[in-house]
């Protein structure tokens, strides 16, 4: 398998001399190609950090981050924007659509900003978003449609540019129950038929369910590491619980 | 409990207010210090003795009202939106809308009132600032005088809480009708087109172009036709003017509207999907904006134009028909009382008493036809001196002496007119003057007060040697006028003029002691009104008498006023321009700010950002200059019109070129502070 992201030794520190908070503490891992890697923990344990760090909002204070061969913790200043739009996919918790735009062309944005050619984008939008079941909705603006659909949305925008890795922070977040289930699976879907490499961040037990591997943070450490290998969802369910509750006094947090 | 909950929540929002708040104290200050000049004494008196003055004074008072209006509106309805998701929680919660809406009127009534206060103080210094600004612009010695005025305090206040609470009723009346679920979600709706199909769209398109095609034309004869016709053409033209422009804008968006969603390859080509929803987002509201900046820029270069041509008229106009500081007309030839008179009170420099003469029309006037000053001039008689008199006008003017051969001819006219007289007399260089053919060897432009006093625009010059049959005609002229055939006793010169120059300006004592030495006769007058034929009397006198000095100060104060008010009105409609396109971005920016965050979330980089929004303050603060640009040319010549007999059309151009690149400039510098500040806003939380 390839690998496609490489994370070693990163370390992220804030505040001054006298008083620093390690938000991250030395992480590292590795993403291969086609993997749905999940990352749980805590508030305060540095997940949403971590993402911030891969997907170049935020810069490392030590270490060095891979996206195949590309180191981007030294990518220049002027040169982020490009790196993002080419190789990086978001969803969001709050689905970060624009009002203004349809559903159709909240999709072609980010086509656009790549300036792919117009003729192309047509067919690439009504494509994806037949894969992900919103094409009845095209021609409707976000606030007239249901939160499950947003973010079917959010994931079609994050995948039709076929970016190199999919960053999601807490999708199922502002979702029901039902919804939820319904974007995973489409998650699931991208990740197995589309080849797709996803890596979540989450603190819901069942949406870690449908990863094939996950990390545990703690106090800015790997914690713990499982893989899901051939076990069914819903066994894999029940091992996050158990991990989850060796986390300890913070493990009702995480519920 | 509701009112701490809602001030607190107010206090919360300090920043949104704070941009409502300068809003209000801004219109007000600007309302007022327009107030202030339209109840000065000085506009009073010009009112009063110009009907159709007064009627313009109105016409502006509405467009300001108008336009404050909708200033307000456009705060107050931003406020209401921004805190929509409040009033709607707060009626989840179970608090009647009543109270709500009570809650927000009495917030506003608060706020207004407090920013009424500022405005006038602000007013106050306001318009001392545009006063002086003007005053050293114009370098001109006299002074409107305003001072702090309790009555334009009181149109003020009434204009303004008229306005404010008919706005205040209509948010009421929004806050009343609208659904708790359309409040929460409020913000994030978009804005429906107001003309939905095409067809609807083409045509209110056309009635716009026909609206404001009308009303340059009406506008127009109102300028031409020297009628009491003249005050309602404009008015009609000004009211056309107002509805084509709104009318053109809310079509033309429209049109970029179905540009845009009928073609994919072009809605996707770079930003343009981002540019396009953004403006579509707010159609309505841009529209209209768009229509009121366009409407201030008309407003703006017509008032910038207006006063620069008042400014040339009063120089040009004394230039040309004041040579002489004293200038008197008559009948007869006495002019001893006349002469001891202006010995005595003046430092008299050098005086001369010469002859006009009449005779009939020579042809001379066809120079004039097809041009705007066609009818204009007397073509019935022509205007008649001779060459000593001449050289010894120009000795006194310092001009030098000009010599004819027997045969030949000069006509001297009006700067204005003598390029005309160029072209005539390259295909008509001989003309026949009292039965003998005359050359005219050239046509001079010097100013020897050819507005009546020598001669209608231009006089014709003639060697001595032809005086004697000159003579003749103007004789046979006088005696047969009377005649129905040659009635042209009322075109004829009195004949006998006298000019001195004097060392110092003479004043309107003097000036009223010199007519009161004419004679005066009653004269029987018989007319026929509404066919019954009726004798009244009129007082005539024996000539008449003009000083430079009378008319400098005269004129001084005429133009002095006008032209003050065309560019005081013009500065406070860029103010009002500047406020209002201030407010509109600042109040969206925290929209934009969300939206172009995203953008680079997704991996915009700033260089594009900062390109795309170039774009779109671009659109904003360029389109709403395309229609006042082009319409406001041929209003401005119309008006200019009735000024070419003293002001050259090289002027009128220079004048408009001049405006136009002031506005520029002042709008370029703000277009500029804009940019950089909503770059800032968007880059600067990074």
């Amino acid at each position: 398998m390839k690998k496609i992201l490489k994370v070693d030794q990163i370390q992220k520190y804030y505040g001054n001399k006298d008083n620093i908070t390690k938000a991250i503490d030395g992480i590292s891992f590795d993403v291969e190609e086609g993997e749905f890697i999940g990352i749980m923990g805590a508030s305060g344990s540095g997940k949403t950090t971590l993402l911030n760090c891969i997907s170049t909002i935020d810069n490392v204070s030590a270490g060095h981050i891979y996206l195949e061969e590309q180191d981007i913790t030294e990518i220049k200043e002027e040169d982020i924007a490009k790196f993002r739009r080419k190789n990086l996919g978001f969803i969001f918790q709050d689905f970060n659509l624009l009002d203004t735009l349809t559903i159709e062309e909240n999709i072609a944005l980010i086509l656009t900003i790549n300036k792919v050619h117009e003729k192309e984008i047509d067919k690439k939008v009504l494509e994806i978003a037949k894969k992900l079941g919103i094409d009845d909705i095209l021609n409707k603006y976000p606030y007239q449609v249901s939160g499950g659909q947003k973010q079917r949305c959010a994931s079609c925008r994050a995948i039709v540019n076929n970016p190199k890795i999919i960053l999601a922070d807490e999708p199922t977040g502002s979702l029901d129950s039902k919804a939820a289930r319904q974007l995973l699976e489409i998650m699931e879907d991208m990740n197995k038929s589309m080849n797709a490499t996803i890596l979540m961040v989450t603190h819901d037990p069942l949406s870690a369910s449908y990863c094939s591997k996950i990390l545990f943070l703690k106090d800015g450490k790997i914690f713990n590491k499982i893989e899901k290998g051939d076990n069914e969802r819903k066994a894999f369910y029940n091992e996050i619980l158990d991990v989850l509750a060796l986390l300890g006094g913070d493990a009702r947090d995480v519920r | 409990m509701l009112g701490k909950l809602s001030f607190r929540n107010a206090k919360r929002q300090a920043k949104d207010y704070v941009i409502y708040f300068i809003t209000v104290i801004i219109s007000v200050a600007l309302m007022f210090s327009f107030n202030s000049i339209a109840v000065s004494s000085d506009i009073k008196e010009l009112s009063s003795s110009m009907e159709y003055f007064s009627k313009a004074i109105t016409g502006i008072s509405v467009i300001i009202i108008l336009i404050m209006a909708w200033l307000i509106n456009y705060t107050m309805r931003f406020m209401l939106e921004k805190r929509s998701k409040e009033f709607g929680t707060y009626e989840i919660l179970g608090i009647e809308k009543k109270s709500i809406s009570n809650m927000f009127t009495l917030e506003n009534l608060i706020i207004g009132g407090i920013a009424f206060i500022i405005g006038i103080v602000v007013g106050t210094f306001l318009y001392q600032v545009l006063n002086s600004i003007i005053m050293n612009l114009f370098n001109q010695p006299y002074q409107i005088e305003i001072v702090f005025s309790l009555k334009a305090v009181g149109i003020t206040a009434l204009y303004f809480f008229g306005i404010f609470v008919l706005v205040l009723l209509n948010c009421r009346r929004k806050i009343k009708k609208t659904k708790v679920y359309d409040l929460l979600y409020l913000d994030k709706k978009n804005e429906n087109n107001m003309i939905k199909n095409s067809k609807g769209n083409i045509v209110t398109f056309l009635i716009s172009v026909i609206l404001l095609i009308s009303a340059v034309v009406i506008n127009h004869q109102g300028f031409t036709n020297a009628s009491n016709m003249a005050g309602r053409n404009v008015f009609i033209a000004i009211i056309m003017l107002i509805l084509g422009i709104y009318l053109f804008y809310i079509s033309i968006s429209s049109f970029i509207v179905k540009r845009y969603l009928n073609n994919k390859s072009r809605k996707y080509k770079k930003d343009n999907m981002f540019l396009y929803r953004n403006l579509i987002s707010k159609i309505n509201t841009m529209s209209v904006m768009m229509g009121t900046i366009a409407l201030m820029f008309t407003i703006i270069l017509v008032g910038g134009n207006v006063a620069l041509l008042m400014n040339n008229m009063l120089n040009n106009e004394i230039e040309m028909g004041y040579p002489f500081e004293i200038m008197i007309s008559k009948e007869d030839n006495d002019f001893s009382k006349f002469k001891e008179y202006i010995s005595e009170n003046t430092d008299v420099k050098d005086m001369y008493e010469y002859r006009l003469y009449n005779i009939r029309k020579t042809g001379l006037s066809k120079a004039f036809e097809g041009t705007q000053f066609e009818g204009m001039g007397v073509e019935e008689i022509e205007t008649v001196m001779s060459l000593t008199d001449y050289n010894k006008l120009r000795e006194m003017l310092g001009y030098e002496k000009v010599t004819l051969k027997d045969d030949e001819i000069i006509i001297n006219s009006l700067k204005t007119v003598k390029n005309l007289f160029e072209k005539y007399i390259e295909e008509n260089n001989t003309i026949k003057i009292a039965d003998i053919d005359v050359k005219i060897k050239e046509i001079r432009g010097e100013n020897l007060a050819q507005i009546g006093f020598n001669g209608y625009y231009y006089t014709i010059i003639v060697p001595d040697n032809l005086i004697p049959m000159i003579a003749k005609e103007d004789e046979n002229l006088r005696n047969n006028s009377g005649n129905a055939e040659e009635d042209v006793a009322y075109y004829l010169d009195f004949g006998y003029n006298l000019v001195a120059t004097t060392e110092s300006m003479t004043d309107e004592k003097f000036y009223d002691g010199l007519n009161e030495l004419f004679e005066k006769k009653e004269l029987i007058v018989a007319e026929e009104i509404n066919g019954e034929e009726q004798e009244y009397s009129v007082e005539v006198t024996s000539g008449y008498a003009q000083t430079k000095g009378e008319r400098m100060s005269q004129a001084k104060s005429f133009y002095a006023i006008i032209s003050f008010l065309a560019f005081y009105i013009a500065l406070i409609f860029v103010m009002a321009t500047a406020t209002l396109l201030a407010i509109q971005q600042l109040s969206d920016s925290e929209k934009y700010k969300y939206r172009y965050e995203l953008l680079k979330k997704l991996g915009m980089d700033e260089l594009e950002i900062n390109r795309t929004i170039f774009k779109q303050i671009l659109f904003y603060f360029a389109t709403p200059m395309l229609v006042p640009i082009v319409i406001s040319i041929p209003i401005i010549l119309s008006v200019g019109g009735i000024f070419t007999i003293a002001v050259t059309m090289e002027e009128i151009f220079r004048n408009m070129l001049i405006v136009l690149g002031m506005l520029i400039l002042v709008y370029g510098i703000y277009f500029i502070a804009t940019n950089v500040q909503f770059d800032r806003n968007i880059n600067g939380s990074r």
